[in-house]
């Protein structure tokens, strides 16, 4: 029952929702609802027919026992179950190319934040040169984190990633060591993080509140452990938490050396 | 009908001498078979392993890396070994059977095979042994795998012969399958009325001829670069990462339908039987599985949709991938006609062939939407894509390897298994598996990311990870059902007729089981034979 409940409620979180909570998820929506619809149909379309004939048809000693020998194909039936199908994926992969189109172009007015990630975490840069780190918390041998702690922000090396309400950002992605990947959740957009390579993604998200930004390229130990938390706050309070009151460059270059060692150390504790 | 056979002794009475040195494609499919089984099985409590340590978030019983490990081996070999490697039993047992041979083509080539298979084996357990567990994920992507310390990777050597082992056998069962087929069929089989299992298989082949090559490649030279620190994916030394993705999903996408045409195959067969009908379709049947085999080749990248590769090849192996869907449409539609008008006899063989097609179809609906860039974006190594490809691997894969072992176990064992057990081992499987399998679906479309150890307690995550393991236990409690019908059926069941299924196929006009040579004569093949009568135009 929980279970049938849970399914509505994920079914109704990406349906019927009249504003735009982040862009380009709306678009996603769009195919996901179509994709939905045709494959609750052709579901139905093969399955009741195969539940119909699966119970009508049965052996029965005496009665029915040899199938109808002369059934054995029909062009125009197996026309039919080919051009139809051809047609709807062709209709899929159309809509699918122009919504993909609109969804790879960043809006002209895009802020751009310089990612680069590493084992395991990531470094945000803005425009004027403020950086912010997201490292994971790793477990050590005396110390599990408890399931609470475990994706929290500590403001130390796991800090907020603030990006301002309503505004797209285009966020520049590359990699310092292995492939990892950046997937924000409430944008639904995934794209890899490949050294000697940049890539881009971009999404915008409406409504402030907190959301997660989540690795999902494998990219080792702690790889479940690589996420950040978006705090989408309305611009005029970006702006002023991007001009200052937090720590300077200087500071956080030290923060950053400091992860590194940890790294070091965590290797070899767990080894 | 045939008393008069000279005495023989049956498979299982061979002494072990027999059973290494042996080169009987009979003997050799069976050891296929069981090697497969038994590493079905580790995976499979691998993934129990994982599973609890999902139940809830936080770390509970396992470190990360064990985690990474379990989950490494869980994948490499329910592939290799479990949905590539049994359907090796299954080809070898039958194809001369079937086609009404004495054995396969090259029967040393074959035996050299399989012990290919049994170092890769033998490899595959090394890595249990601690210092050397692989944790590369299947896909083994550089630079993590080439890099030593960085994330932790375990042992790229192992990971990369296990490859080179199994490549190595599945080339030679590859020529020796296509060899066999092609010459040593009795006059009177052609192209247009084989056992649409052996189209299965054919087609399966012929990918692995083409296809393999390259992913050695890919791993050879992971292994340079490992250890000889070449540099053909470190992008700090002018190499590219991505070009290892490129050769490695050339094969693994098409190794896809090598997992999943021979259990097309297996339905077809299955459900004509049970159907006591010609299959609806034969031709269309035929040209689709080789359909799919050509076009499997041209939509690789579609595992590399968020790689950073140009947004245009996106596209095209976006309409190539789901044009894909049309000729796996003709099956589905053509399986569910054959039901029309016919008398279907409920067997366990026949109950798991339904529940394949049934399962396959899910599988095929989500694959669709991952072939669509705009969709994918958002979902891409999610666990939505875990449960894609569980409902294909394993539900339809699996599924129809199961309907195979209850089908044709009489022919091999000369005994009948438990119809009840069978049968019951059927629902709890099929229960378990979508307990299982469809709240991955869900959680994926939530945002849960793969191959994840750990995760943020998010209340519904945390429910739907719950029901996940529940369906595991009782998925597992299913297989046990069945592995112990099937073994009381070869201890102690009825002993079988030549033909218990009133099947056609040639296959079954031999005792059960067959005798070492199979044919004392060729057996004569009427002019209009057709395996399950599903031939005659
Ligand atoms: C007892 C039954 C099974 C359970 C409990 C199970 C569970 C799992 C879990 C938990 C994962 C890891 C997901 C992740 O973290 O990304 C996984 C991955 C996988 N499973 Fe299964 N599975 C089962 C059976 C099968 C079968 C029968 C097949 C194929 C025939 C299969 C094929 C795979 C593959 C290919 C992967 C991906 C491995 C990778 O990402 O490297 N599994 N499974
Ligand atoms: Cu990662
Ligand atoms: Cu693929």
């Amino acid at each position: 029952m929980k279970f049938l409940a849970l399914l509505l409620i994920s079914g109704l979180a990406f349906a019927g929702e009249p504003e735009v909570i982040a862009r380009p998820y709306d678009l996603w929506d769009i195919i996901y609802k179509i994709w939905l619809v045709i494959t609750v149909i052709i579901y139905a379309v093969v399955a009741i027919p195969s539940l119909y004939f699966m119970i009508k048809y049965r052996y029965k000693p005496g009665e029915r026992e040899m199938g109808d020998q002369e059934h054995e194909g029909h062009w125009g039936l197996e026309a039919l179950w080919t051009i139809i199908p051809l047609i709807i994926v062709l209709y899929l992969a159309t809509h699918g190319f122009a919504l993909f189109t609109q969804m790879r172009k960043p809006p002209e007015n895009a802020m751009e934040l310089k990612v680069t990630a590493f084992a395991w975490g990531w470094i945000f840069q803005y425009p004027n040169g403020k950086m912010v780190v997201a490292s994971a918390i790793r477990d050590t041998e005396d110390n599990k984190c408890k399931p609470e702690d475990c994706y929290k922000v500590d403001g130390a090396l796991q800090q907020y990633v603030y990006i301002p309400a309503g505004v797209p950002i285009k966020a520049v992605l590359t990699s310092q060591d292995v492939i990892h990947s950046f997937y924000v959740q409430p944008a639904g957009v995934t794209q890899d993080m490949v050294p000697g390579r940049t890539t881009y993604t971009w999404f915008q998200i409406n409504k402030p509140g907190e959301y997660w930004i989540f690795c999902r390229e494998y990219c080792g130990q702690w790889h479940s452990r690589m996420f950040a938390k978006l705090k989408v706050v309305p611009k005029e309070e970006f702006e002023k938490w991007l001009k200052g009151e937090v720590a300077d460059l200087d500071h956080e270059a030290k923060k950053l050396e400091i992860a590194n060692i940890d790294e070091k150390k965590a290797q070899e504790v767990v080894r | 009908m045939r008393e008069a056979l000279p005495a023989h002794k049956p498979w299982f009475a061979a002494s072990l001498w027999e059973w290494i040195f042996t080169t009987d494609h009979k003997k050799i499919g069976i050891m296929y078979g069981v090697t497969s089984t038994l590493f079905f099985i580790v995976a499979g409590l691998m993934a129990l392993g994982m599973r609890l340590e999902l139940f809830n978030p936080g770390a509970q019983y396992l470190k990360p890396e064990t985690y990474n490990w379990f989950l490494t081996v869980h994948g490499a070999v329910i592939l290799l070994w479990w949905a590539i490697g049994v359907w090796a039993s299954f080809a070898n047992f039958l194809i001369p059977l079937m086609i009404g041979a004495r054995d396969v083509a090259f029967p040393r080539l074959n035996a050299l095979g399989y012990w290919m298979f049994f170092a890769a084996s033998v490899i595959a357990l090394l890595t249990f042994i601690p210092g050397n567990h692989i944790m590369t994920m299947w896909t083994g992507y550089p630079p993590l795998s080439t890099m030593e310390g960085v994330g932790f990777a375990g042992t790229t050597a192992l990971f990369v012969f296990i490859w080179h082992l199994t490549g190595f056998a599945s080339i030679a069962g590859a020529v020796n399958f296509i060899t066999t087929v092609i010459s040593m069929r009795q006059p009177g089989i052609g192209f247009f009325n084989l056992n649409l299992f052996i189209h299965g298989i054919m087609a399966a082949n012929v990918i692995q001829l083409l296809g393999v090559p390259s992913v050695a490649g890919a791993v050879t030279m992971l292994f340079l670069d490992t250890y000889l620190k070449t540099s053909f994916f470190d992008p700090a030394r002018g190499g590219d990462p991505i070009l290892y993705q490129n050769l490695f999903w050339f094969y693994s996408h098409p190794a896809v339908y090598v997992m999943v045409l021979p259990a097309f195959g297996i339905i077809s067969e299955v459900v004509s039987a049970f159907a006591r009908k010609p299959i609806f379709g034969y031709k269309s049947m035929v040209v689709a599985i080789w359909a799919i085999a050509l076009v499997g080749f041209m939509v690789w990248t579609h595992h590399m949709f968020v790689s950073g590769i140009p947004d245009w090849v996106k596209i095209l192996m976006s309409y190539t991938t789901l044009l894909i869907a049309v000729p796996t449409g003709i099956k589905i539609f053509n399986w569910v006609a054959t039901l029309y008008k016919a008398a279907i006899d409920y067997k366990t063989p026949m109950l798991y062939a339904l529940g394949a097609i049934l399962m396959f179809l899910i599988g095929g609906l989500t694959g669709i939407p991952l072939g669509i860039p705009a969709f994918d974006i958002a979902v891409h190594d999610s666990y939505f894509v875990v449960g894609h490809f569980h409902y294909v691997l394993g539900m339809a894969v699996t599924l129809s390897a199961f309907a195979g072992f209850f089908y044709w176990w009489p022919k091999v064992t000369g005994k009948m298994y438990p119809e009840g057990l069978g049968k019951l081992s059927f629902w709890v499987v099929l229960i378990g598996s979508n307990l299982l399998y469809f709240p991955q679906l869900v959680i994926g479309l939530m945002g849960m990311p793969r191959r994840y150890y750990d995760y943020p307690p998010i209340e519904s995550w945390v429910t739907l990870h719950h029901l996940q393991t529940y369906g595991a236990f009782i998925l597992a409690f299913g297989i046990l059902l069945a592995l112990i019908a099937l073994i009381k059926g070869a201890l102690s069941g009825e002993k079988a007729p030549n033909n218990p299924w009133m099947s056609n196929s040639l296959e079954w006009r031999l005792p059960s089981p067959p005798p070492p040579h199979n044919f004392d004569e060729p057996p004569k093949v009427e002019k209009d034979y057709c395996p399950h009568g599903y031939c005659k135009f």
